[in-house]
C-alpha cells in the first residue's frame, strides 16, 4: 500500500489526489471537505485551522494503516489544508484506489471518523463576515 | 521536558510552549499536579485533554521522561 499524507497551507489541488488506478484497481474514491458559510449559527467568510503538525502527519499515517488492516487498499493520498480557509474552499482531501469498490469506500468513511476524534487539527477561530482579522473564541 | 500547548489551552496558558526542568521520571498524575501548580485552574480541563508524549498519545500508566516533548492536545475539530 502507498500512503501519501500531508497537511498544507496552500490551496489543495485536487490534480495531486486524482489517482490513476493500475490495471489492478476498479474502483477510485475521492472525498473533499470544504469550509461552510455557517458556523455556531453565524454566517462566517473562512476558518483559521491550526495543527500539531509532526504530530497531525504521523497520527493520519498511523489512521491508515490501522483502517488497512480491515480494508486493505492500494494506494491512499490525504491532504490537509490549514491556516485561513475561504468559505468553499477544501480543507480536507482523500482520495483512495482499491480492487474493488467496498474496501475503499470504507476506508473514507473510517479515516474521516478517525481524523475528526483523534488528529490534533483545530479550527482555531472564524473568520466573521466582513471582518478581514481572526477572531479567536 | 518540553510542554506544548494547543488551543483553548493555549489561550488558558497564555503561551504555546514552555521548558520544564526535571531530572526523574514523571506521571501522568504528577504532570497535571505541576501544570495546576502553574497555571490554576487548568486541571478542570482533564476530562476532556489527551497527553501526547513524543507525538504519540500517551498510554495508561506511561511515564514522562526529562527529554520528552509533551502535548495536551484538547479535543480535536480537524476535516
Amino acid at each position: 500500500m502507498i500512503i501519501d499524507i500531508a497537511l498544507t497551507n496552500s490551496v489543495i489541488e485536487l490534480q495531486a489526489l486524482m489517482q490513476v488506478p493500475g490495471p489492478d484497481c476498479g474502483a477510485f474514491v475521492l472525498f473533499t471537505g470544504h469550509v461552510r458559510d455557517r458556523e455556531n449559527d453565524a454566517q462566517i467568510e473562512g476558518l483559521v485551522y491550526e495543527a500539531y503538525v509532526g504530530m497531525a502527519e504521523k497520527e493520519m499515517q498511523r489512521l491508515a494503516l490501522e483502517i488497512a488492516e480491515l480494508h486493505p487498499v492500494k494506494r491512499v493520498v490525504v491532504r490537509h489544508r490549514i491556516g485561513r480557509i475561504p468559505v468553499g474552499e477544501t480543507a480536507i482531501a482523500i482520495s483512495v484506489t482499491g480492487a474493488h469498490r467496498a474496501h475503499p469506500m470504507t476506508f473514507v468513511q473510517l479515516f474521516m471518523d478517525r481524523l475528526k476524534q483523534d488528529v490534533p487539527i483545530w479550527k482555531a477561530s472564524t473568520i466573521p463576515v466582513s471582518d478581514h482579522a481572526p477572531a479567536i473564541h | 521536558m518540553t510542554l506544548l500547548y494547543f488551543s483553548k489551552l493555549r489561550d488558558l496558558t497564555g503561551r504555546d510552549s514552555e521548558q520544564i526542568p526535571m531530572t526523574t521520571s514523571l506521571s501522568e498524575d504528577g504532570l497535571w499536579d505541576l501544570l495546576e501548580a502553574r497555571h490554576p485552574g487548568i486541571g478542570k480541563s482533564r476530562n476532556y485533554v489527551r497527553i501526547a508524549r513524543n507525538q504519540v498519545y500517551l498510554e495508561a500508566n506511561s511515564m514522562l521522561e526529562p527529554n520528552d516533548e509533551v502535548a495536551l492536545i484538547p479535543p480535536v475539530s480537524g476535516g
